[in-house]
């Protein structure tokens, strides 16, 4: 474990490295998230006004808002860029470059990923996380930020950052077969968008869908560690999340390996 | 130390018809076919050879590069390499090669080139005292210090092809593969960057296996040569060996006193030769004669012109392998091998 630890750990020195010089790109991007952000509260504070009632599938006003802004940290947090990465290596031929070093590709990408987002996620999740319990307070009048919750919350958002990335490294390697994943890719955010909860909660949905929406590995990304912070589960809710969250997180990493195994036989490196 | 027996791969390749009516049709129901880039080559290399591989653009050179370094696996065939099989066990097997592919880069574009080196001292748990060694080895060899702290990005392609080797040399492997390490440089950095091959080949015994087009790393880095065309090994032996088999011509130039004295020569008719073993050309100043020297010796070519015409200055020169290698990608030569 030392041994792994030591060899990747250049790798998020050098994501670390790369990312400062594209900082001023992320924070475009985080910009514009933020915003949509916001209209999703408007959107909602219009509904809980307009509709007369307290709660909307066991959801207060103050749980929504809660929900819109912790989904969408889960989301930011544990967000992937594996499948570009892998997509375009592999598009642009240089995956040929990693097969020549002695690593594996999924460690190496995780630990650059790692490094590439550990100071733009430490810059958005503290000041969100205070917002967030700054804003029930006022509601609420009460201080109730729950440290359970909140462990629960960051174990169960690690395990989402794991099934994301490799999840997306499966996809990325679907770039053997299409060979170009931009389009792809695009249609496949917006889908693991809506199936995982981060637009609205799982919950919200007609209860057979919602059913096989919880089973499905979307849910783990967003909806779980988020229900997890709002303390809306009960134990053995937990205790199944947990468990599912880990069977998915198992499920990729073989999954990849297989993929991985058989692309490699029928592979063509495009270009030189 | 590598042994090549037989190796074959082979592509499937969609064939599609232009335009979107071409790109739908084969998008539902692609049409395949197969495409043997490497045709049953076989070879072996000693411990410290340089091999030479060449052949023209779209032989399966790269083909075969990637196979020996793992990253393709072979359609049917066997290759091995220090005892091991580059495709079973690569993260094994690649911790004892080093491999530059001259058209890409393996050094990480953003970063400064130091940063790489560091990173691939992890790679392959290189220790600090061995890493430090090593670096003021390749420094001294490769002239990397007026750059180690630009980011890659701003290199030269000279810079990088430099930088690039001494990546790949770094963990001190036992095999060095370069593909076209000198393509598109200039003369200057061409020579030390074969010098620097040569050094290191030297000095540790690396077994160099390179591709080129360029004729000049041939001639001086190479010990033996093995050339492929359309997928199949067409010649395998050293330099001389080629020049002997294949470049029996030899090319009499000369300067007469009087260029007019010229209608006096027939060598056509004096030697009876065909086009093929003969060929003559006359500027109006200079003569020059390019002859196949097996079939008439050039002491006889020599005495004929000297009888017939008195010259100003003459000379005779061995065959230019650049000569003999257009001659075989043309299949002008007849191959036997």
């Amino acid at each position: 474990m030392r041994r792994i630890f030591k060899i990747y750990k250049p790798f998020t020195h050098a994501g670390l490295l790369l990312a400062a010089q594209y900082r001023a790109n992320f924070f475009f991007f985080i910009f514009g998230d933020i915003l949509r952000c916001f209209i999703n509260y408007f959107l909602w504070h219009a509904v809980f006004s307009s509709g007369g009632e307290k709660t909307f599938a066991g959801f207060s006003e103050t749980d929504m808002v809660v929900y819109i802004f912790i989904s969408f940290l889960t989301s930011i947090i544990a967000y992937s860029d594996g499948s570009y990465a892998v997509g375009e290596e592999i598009r642009d031929g240089s995956i040929a470059m990693r097969m020549i070093k002695p690593i594996r590709f999924d460690f190496a990408f995780l630990f650059q990923e790692l490094g590439e987002r550990i100071i733009t996620v430490s810059l958005i999740f503290v000041p969100m996380m205070l917002g967030v319990e700054v804003y029930k307070f006022a509601v609420t009048g009460a201080v109730c930020f729950n440290i359970v919750n909140f462990i629960l919350y960051v174990i169960s958002l690690i395990l989402a950052y794991l099934i994301t990335f490799y999840f997306n490294v499966c996809y990325g390697y679907s770039a053997f077969i299409l060979k170009n994943l931009w389009g792809a890719n695009f249609l496949k955010d917006c889908i693991v968008g809506f199936l995982s909860g981060g637009v609205i909660p799982l919950a919200f949905l007609p209860s057979a869908v919602a059913a096989v929406l919880n089973i499905l590995p979307f849910a783990s990304l967003t909806y779980i560690p988020v229900m997890m912070y709002v303390g809306m589960f009960d134990v053995p809710t937990i205790v199944f999340s947990f468990a599912l969250q880990i069977f998915w997180l198992v499920f990729f990493i073989i999954l990849q390996q297989v993929i991985w195994n058989a692309c490699v036989k029928r592979m063509s490196v495009q270009g030189g | 130390m590598i042994y090549v027996e037989n190796l074959k791969k082979e592509f499937k390749k969609t064939i599609k018809d232009p335009g979107l009516r071409g790109s739908i049709k084969s998008f539902i129901k692609p049409k395949n076919e197969i495409i043997t880039a490497v045709n049953d080559i076989s070879f072996h290399v000693p411990k410290g050879e340089i091999l030479g591989f060449i052949g023209p653009n779209g032989a399966g050179k790269s083909t075969v590069i990637k196979m020996l370094t793992g990253i393709l696996t072979p359609s049917s065939g066997r290759c091995e390499i220090n005892g091991q099989i580059p495709y079973k066990n690569r993260k094994n097997y690649v911790k004892e090669i080093g491999v530059v592919f001259g058209q890409r880069t393996q050094l990480w574009w953003d970063l400064a080139l130091r940063e790489t080196y560091s990173v691939l001292k992890e790679i392959y748990e290189v220790d600090d005292e061995s890493f430090k060694k090593r670096m003021a080895f390749l420094n001294e060899v490769l002239e990397l210090e007026d750059f180690i702290t630009s980011p890659v990005r701003t290199l030269s392609l000279g810079q990088r092809m430099r930088a690039d080797i001494a990546a790949s040399l770094l963990h001190s492997p036992k095999v060095l593969f370069l593909d076209e390490p000198t393509i598109g440089l200039d003369v200057v950095v061409k020579d030390n960057i074969r010098k620097a091959i040569k050094q290191i080949n030297s000095e540790e015994n690396t077994t160099v296996i390179l591709t080129t087009h360029d004729l000049q790393d041939v001639e001086n880095l190479c010990d033996r040569i093995v050339m492929i065309d359309k997928g199949v090994k067409v010649f395998d032996g050293d330099i001389s060996d080629l020049k002997r088999r294949f470049g029996q011509t030899r090319e009499l130039r000369f300067v007469p006193e009087n260029i007019d004295i010229m209608e006096k020569l027939d060598y056509k008719k004096e030697f009876k030769l065909s086009d093929d073993d003969l060929e003559i050309e006359n500027n109006g100043v200079s003569v020059s004669v390019r002859f196949n020297s097996s079939k008439i010796s050039v002491e006889r070519m020599l005495n004929y012109t000297l009888s017939k015409t008195h010259v100003k200055d003459i000379n005779v020169t061995d065959a230019d392998i650049e000569e003999i290698i257009k001659g075989i990608y043309r299949s002008e030569v007849k191959l036997d091998a």
